[in-house]
């Protein structure tokens, strides 16, 4: 059972507006931290547990420090999900 | 999830509106729900918070009790911090919190002029982590573990000082044991173990804690949530989290419970329903030979395992009722004859079986009881008695059951409604006293016509004497929990009472009462300062099972000869009107006080009176003997 990319781009977004509770947030690959109020390290931990359990995914060590933007993070989740 | 989504929704749609706080309500169902996840949690907190802006922006204080709780932890505490702020805001606290320096906790305490002081918690939850007691080299010798041992708790002894001097109530987490374990099933074998050392730790830990400290058993909760999901290794590593943010929920929960039940807060009556939820089916339809209870069906023995949990409540000082929809003879009958039955109607203090509706019993169950409805539970099978009961009560506590019996026991025990901050003789007692209450009310009946002739023959006898070491615990209980006969509604820690209590400049006494029937135990506190040549009465308050039994005017008349002997002119006392004290407006009037101005020294809202010393003794008739120590 695979899920469209599109699909997961969509709950991505939901993620990132409910983490950060903001319904304007729309998300690109090119988004950094530097883009979103509040995204700091205490959100950043929130954002990965809030897309493990989305997802039922894990994400590792290396992965939760050295995620650079949302395009790396959805192309990670995309690999954990096999599509 | 949408529809989830939506209640959230709503409850900030209400968070920014003229009524903030009307969240609170939904907010504690959903928190007594199903386990939370973390990402819900935060988005409950968040929500918290907008109400708070909200009643800010409105220039109202927020409801409920206020505190003032300091996190220290040795690892991460934000999460911990901001999620112990939602749990006690939603059980009624009006929070304001403090967090150490990260990896500052220890210079927090030892320093007396550091940020933790000038914050003055009433409560400090101290999370230290393992990390703040490194476990001997594996294979060191007994001598070394038992050094290391001390070493450790000697440490701590140095720590809870200054905090017991300032009067904050500490709760400690212990360590949790880890979960890897390189010596294998060996490991709590050698004393040298991390495992082994850290459970020896945890044992002295709790025999050194007295009064002001209370260990909170994290080791425990991890191995409730289950150790391989309690640590998160890759968040140590990232941010030094001491457990798996998902598990910060239930840890939170369970430190403001404890928290909650040492402010007073733990709820006091568990009524229960009867069919379907003490036994399977319906007496008055299937009769007392075809319910389903006890051996012969597994189900049976589910509900008698429930029954058994119940008994396991009351013996620890939890008082039951039964509110049933059934006829009083058939429901009673299941009670004197069916041979599994594991409560019996002695267990029972108030037993409640009519057609009536349901919340209608409960409110006559706390009024007999003497209780208030925020210290009743009321567990029922039925979804339509339970929504009908959080309508029109919703003070009760009605938790979701589970469709199966042998999920009950779990399901109640997990909401934490009767964590207790200590356990005193009291507790052990405490059904007794409800029995010999009913007692005492139909001996009451039987001579209502001469009061005093009742009074007389219970040949009641008080001890009133200084609050000692052995008192502690039951007084700061009684303190925290006694909202009707209660003059100033003044709450302490253990560690306030202490400190009183040792103190020249104020006058503390306690009162024990035993008569025909029974020991009633500690049943009053009270607590005054001595000002110039004035005794002002700050604390004043008794336990409602001996009411109108005379025990305020043989209080007074010991304050009246105390207040002279020390050459004080005047006795003073303050009456402040809560949501539940009217009982006690005329109490000074009652003793022969007159009404007098409240000066800058008494608490806003005060009604004040004041006895001259010099005046008669006190006329005060009681039946009550003193007995001198």
């Amino acid at each position: 059972m695979t899920i469209d990319p599109v699909v997961v781009h969509e709950r991505l977004e939901a993620v990132f507006r409910r983490v950060f509770d903001d319904d304007s947030i729309v998300i690109s690959n090119e988004m950094t931290a530097d883009d979103v109020d509040d995204w700091d390290s205490l959100e950043h931990i929130n954002l990965i547990i809030a897309c493990e359990r989305e997802f039922s995914v894990r994400f590792m060590t290396a992965e939760i420090a050295g995620l650079k933007n949302v395009g790396e993070f959805e192309a990670i989740l995309r690999t954990k999900l096999e599509i | 999830m949408s529809s989830a989504a939506t209640s959230f929704d709503t409850l900030k749609a209400t968070a920014r509106s003229a009524d903030p706080w009307e969240i609170l309500g939904p907010m504690r169902r959903i928190l007594e729900g199903k386990d939370l996840d973390y990402s819900t949690a935060r988005i409950l907190f968040r929500i918290v918070r907008l109400a708070r802006k909200t009643s800010r922006a409105q220039s109202k204080n927020a409801p409920g009790a206020p505190l003032r709780l300091a996190v220290l932890a040795g690892q991460t505490s934000a999460q911990l911090a901001w999620a112990l702020d939602l749990y006690l805001t939603a059980s009624g606290f009006e929070c304001e919190l403090y967090e150490s320096p990260f990896g500052a906790w220890r210079q927090d305490i030892l320093n007396p002029q550091s940020g933790l002081y000038d914050f003055a918690p009433n409560v400090l939850i101290l999370a230290p982590g393992s990390d703040a007691a490194p476990p001997p080299a594996v294979g060191a010798s007994e001598e070394e573990v038992a050094a290391a041992i001390e070493r450790e708790l000697s440490g701590w002894r140095e720590l809870w000082r200054p905090l017991a001097q300032a009067a904050i109530q500490v709760v400690q987490d212990d360590f949790v044991l880890p979960s890897l374990r390189p010596l294998g099933s060996q490991e709590r074998n050698i004393s040298s173990s991390p495992s082994a050392f850290y459970s020896r730790l945890n044992q002295g830990l709790r025999d050194e804690a007295r009064g002001h400290v209370n260990i909170h058993d994290l080791d425990h909760l991890a191995s409730w949530v289950g150790k391989r999901q309690w640590f998160d290794e890759r968040l140590y590593h990232h941010s030094k989290q001491a457990c798996a943010l998902e598990a910060i929920p239930v840890y939170a929960s369970s430190l403001a419970a404890l928290v909650g039940a040492l402010r007073g807060r733990s709820r006091r009556c568990l009524i229960l329903d009867l069919d379907n939820t003490l036994w399977g089916g319906v007496i008055g339809d299937d009769g007392l030979e075809a319910i389903r209870l006890g051996q012969g069906s597994p189900e049976g023995e589910a509900f008698a395992a429930f029954q058994r949990y119940a008994l396991s409540l009351r013996a620890r000082g939890v008082v039951l009722a039964v509110c049933s929809k059934n006829e009083n003879a058939t429901a009673r009958r299941a009670f004197e004859d069916h041979p599994d039955m594991v409560l019996r109607l002695s267990d029972i203090a108030v037993f409640v079986a009519n057609w009536k509706d349901k919340a209608h019993n409960i409110r006559s169950i706390a009024r007999q009881l003497e209780l208030g409805l925020d210290a009743m539970v009321f567990v029922d099978d039925n979804p339509a008695e339970r929504e009908l009961v959080r309508a029109e009560l919703p003070e009760v506590a009605v938790p979701e059951l589970p469709e199966d019996p042998a999920d009950y026991a779990g399901a109640i025990d997990r909401l934490r409604y009767f964590e207790a901050a200590a356990f005193t003789d009291d507790d052990t007692r405490r059904a007794d006293y409800y029995a010999g209450n009913a007692k005492r009310a139909q001996a009451r009946e039987a001579s209502a016509s001469d009061l005093e002739g009742f009074l007389a023959g219970l040949e009641m006898v008080s001890k009133i004497r200084e609050i000692t070491p052995l008192d502690l615990s039951r007084s700061t209980q009684l303190i925290n929990k006694t909202n009707q006969f209660n003059l100033t509604l003044q709450r302490m820690t253990i560690a306030e009472v202490q400190q009183v209590a040792g103190d020249p400049r104020y006058l503390a006494r306690t009162v024990r009462l035993r008569d025909r029937l029974g020991d009633n135990g500690l049943i009053s506190v009270v607590i005054g300062r001595i000002q110039e040549d004035t005794l002002r009465l700050e604390l004043w308050l008794m336990s409602c099972r001996v009411l109108s039994r005379g025990v305020e005017e043989a209080l007074f008349l010991h304050l009246w000869n105390e207040a002279k002997a020390r050459g004080l002119e005047r006795l003073r006392g303050v009456y402040i009107p809560g949501p539940r004290n009217a009982l006690v407006q005329d109490h000074y009037q009652h003793l022969g006080f007159t009404e007098c101005e409240p000066d800058s020294s008494d608490p806003q809202g005060a009604k004040c009176w004041e006895f001259r010393v010099a005046a008669e003794p006190p006329q005060l008739r009681t039946f009550i003997q003193e007995e001198h120590p």
